[in-house]
């Protein structure tokens, strides 16, 4: 009985997810304390401070009533965004191949476009304290623009969530698309099958390149500096997640956590090939993968300012012009 | 460059930052106007830090008075309650001993290295750069600790006094030591830190061109100090100074007015700053450092002009009955509002705090001032 329960692919997705989960609760720690904290020269917070204990203590906070025009919505988005990110982990299981529908590079894409959207409908729906207008025409100084649409920094960040939509993301959509070239299928079941019979794709010219616009479109979909615009401290702040409190900020910090790991584990099958599951020694593999991509990730935003559009624009296009190129040289 | 010239007709939206803003150090209030994330006007407003010192000034002793400067800023306190005893000491003919003036520099030196290291740490983190903003942060701490050692404590030390210093900010051998040792450690960490940020081109791409403000405008708006120098004009109040007759140092002047231009003065200055505290230490005096022999008598208003770390400081009051009256004070961050809004015309939303700060991080010194509009 025992080991049917053990072959049991429902059994085995659920406790791969169960792992996974508790080792990501741990990477925004070792991010901040491991990387940031050493690079600064400070102690840092207790490595399960920001993962574990913060979502820990927002869970059992008092809520405060939420400054949105449509609060249900909002306050739905963090868990839809939670879902999300678990119906892609769900869907890079080896269990999951027997769905092509849901184990495929369109899905996961889907997925990934989705938390995109949560982040523009989460900034369209935040107001917070931070730029509240005076209820009257403010002529403190003799006001020259009293007729002004005026506009809470929150929406700046709905806006710029479009934008990073439209174009910023596109990196790490091409990268996604890289192995696709060599395996010639989107069914990550072929991805894995061409890559153990072929070796790592990363190991090629142009899984090489792709694996570098990859880890600049991980930065980017995980607002990591100097990407961060959508929540820059110089002027937006946290951005969407301004209102958040309580158990949804729970929610938002473990999602984060989670999301790079996801993110990791996607790499580990697209480009080395070892899917995450609880049943192989390959899990090593995926975590040992999404431990790199936090340290390097960790050392770019430390020596990094926060880039603008004039930045942005520039280094996104640099980067979306190599995932071209690794799709071409994966093509020749 | 072209004066730049704020758009008053079509205003997309206005974006309100404040009273309470993470990216600033003091509470005021921003409205930025802009077009498609481009800032085509701002307008700051301060009034929430209003304490009403100069009236609180009126009718008090000189020498409560002169402490009570102090409270004006947590930055700039020794540069304050330094102008208003200079502005007593001329107004009653007092004689400064040697010693004291060189005390009163070291003070005003340190606080300007302090002041400047505040600035480059909080520029540094307007750009979101937390390391290097951490970097200064440790630097400045060297300063801190001397500036405690002299004073006994990290920010209002009351070192100067009606006559010249309190006899505890005396240095003594041990301390001039110190004070030397520790001006080795701060060149050496100070000098890595500029190579270091000159060399980052990320950073530079930031920082280059940004919150311009064109010389014409920068003397139009009379602001002083560091901002103005910033855009080319050296202009630098202690070369007229007697307390600096016997300091050999450069005025320091960038010539593009913008957010680099404005951080790397800082830096620059910083290093003279050193240089002027080690001719200090080499040059000091022996003897008393307070003249305790001083009659009180009335006065007419006596002017006092300073250089300060920001700039321009002004303190001016006459004295009945020992009694302090008519007391104004103008800093230098008074001018600096007109520079700050001006700065952010015409640059992106995010680069907007570094506009503002990159002409003065913090305005409570100057939240006395009220200004009268005519219409």
């Amino acid at each position: 009985m025992f080991e049917n329960i053990l072959t049991n692919p429902i059994f085995a997705v659920v406790i791969t997810v169960l792992v996974c989960f508790i080792i990501s609760t741990l990477l925004p720690g070792i991010e901040r304390k491991y990387i940031h904290a050493r690079i600064q020269q400070r102690i840092g917070p207790p490595v399960t401070s920001p993962g574990i204990m913060a979502p820990l203590k927002f869970m059992f906070k008092e809520n405060v009533n939420i400054s949105s025009p449509v609060p249900g919505l909002y306050k739905a988005l963090p868990v839809i965004c939670f879902i999300v990110v678990l119906c892609v982990m769900i869907a890079l299981t080896p269990q999951a191949y027997m769905i092509p529908a849901l184990a495929s590079l369109v899905a996961i894409v889907g997925f990934l476009k989705v938390e995109e959207i949560c982040y523009v409908l989460m900034g369209a729906l935040s107001k917070s304290v931070m730029s509240v207008n005076m209820p009257f025409p403010d002529q403190i100084k003799g006001a020259a623009h009293n007729n002004a649409n005026r506009s809470f920094i929150e929406d700046i960040s709905a806006k710029r969530s479009l934008r990073m939509i439209t174009y910023g993301s596109f990196p790490l959509y091409l990268a996604l698309f890289a192995p696709v070239t060599a395996a010639g299928s989107i069914f990550l079941q072929d991805i894995v099958s061409f890559q153990q019979v072929n070796g790592p794709f990363l190991f090629t010219v142009s899984g090489g390149i792709a694996a570098i616009v990859f880890f600049i479109g991980y930065m980017i979909i995980l607002n990591e500096y100097p990407f961060s615009i959508i929540k820059a401290k110089s002027d937006v702040i946290e951005g969407p997640y301004m209102e958040y409190a309580a158990k949804y900020r729970a929610v938002v910090v473990i999602t984060r956590g989670f999301f790079m790991f996801v993110l990791g584990a996607i790499f580990s099958v697209l480009f080395i090939g070892v899917p995450p599951t609880i049943m192989s020694w390959g899990i090593l593999i995926n975590i040992a993968v999404a431990l790199i991509f936090v340290f390097m990730m960790g050392i770019f935003s430390a020596f990094s300012p926060v880039f603008t559009n004039r930045q942005l624009l520039p280094t996104i296009l640099g980067a979306t012009l190599l995932g071209i190129l690794s799709i071409v040289l994966g093509l020749l | 460059m072209d004066e730049k010239v704020p758009k008053s007709n079509i205003i997309e939206t206005e974006i309100p930052m404040g009273t309470v803003h993470p990216a600033a150090l003091e509470p005021y209030r921003v409205r930025l106007f802009v077009e498609d994330e481009i800032v085509q006007e701002a307008e700051i407003t301060i009034g929430v830090n209003h304490r009403g010192i100069e009236r609180i000034m009126e009718g008090l002793p000189v020498e409560k008075a002169n402490a009570l400067t102090e409270k004006i800023c947590g930055i700039c306190s020794n540069s304050h309650i330094w102008n208003s005893c200079r502005t007593a000491e001329m107004g009653l003919n007092i004689e400064i001993p040697e010693r004291a003036e060189y005390i009163r520099v070291i003070m005003g030196e340190l606080e300007r290295l302090h002041s400047h290291f505040l600035y480059l740490a909080h520029g540094c983190e307007v750009l979101s750069h937390e390391t290097f903003s951490m970097r200064v942060f440790y630097m400045r701490e060297i300063v801190m600790e001397l500036l405690a050692m002299i004073g006994g404590n990290r920010v209002q030390y009351g070192c100067s006094v009606l006559g010249g210093v309190r006899p505890r900010c005396d240095l003594d051998e041990a301390k001039l030591l110190r004070l030397k040792n520790d001006m080795d450690a701060l060149e050496e960490n100070l000098t890595g830190f500029v190579d270091r940020f000159m060399a980052d081109s990320i950073l530079l791409s930031r920082v280059t061109g940004i919150g311009v403000l064109p010389q014409k405008q920068a003397i139009k708006l009379a602001v002083t100090g560091p901002t103005l120098r910033a855009t080319g004009v050296a202009r630098d109040l202690r070369t007229t100074m007697f307390e600096y007759d016997n300091f050999d140092f450069n005025v320091i002047t960038q010539p593009d007015g913008d957010v680099k231009s404005n951080l790397i003065m800082r830096a620059l200055e910083s290093f003279e700053s050193i240089k002027i505290i080690r001719q200090a230490i080499a040059n000091i005096p022996e003897g008393k450092v307070v003249n305790r022999d001083w009659e009180m008598f009335d006065t007419d208003i006596v002017q006092s002009y300073i250089e300060v770390p920001r700039g321009t400081l002004y303190h001016s009051y006459r004295l009945e009955g020992g009694r302090v009256r008519h007391s104004i004070i103008r800093t230098p961050s008074m001018a600096n509002i007109g520079a700050m809004q001006y700065a952010c015309i015409g640059d992106q939303i995010t680069d907007a705090q570094l506009c503002i700060v990159q002409c003065d991080p913090c305005f409570t010194c100057t939240d006395r001032a009220i200004e009268i509009i005519r219409r």
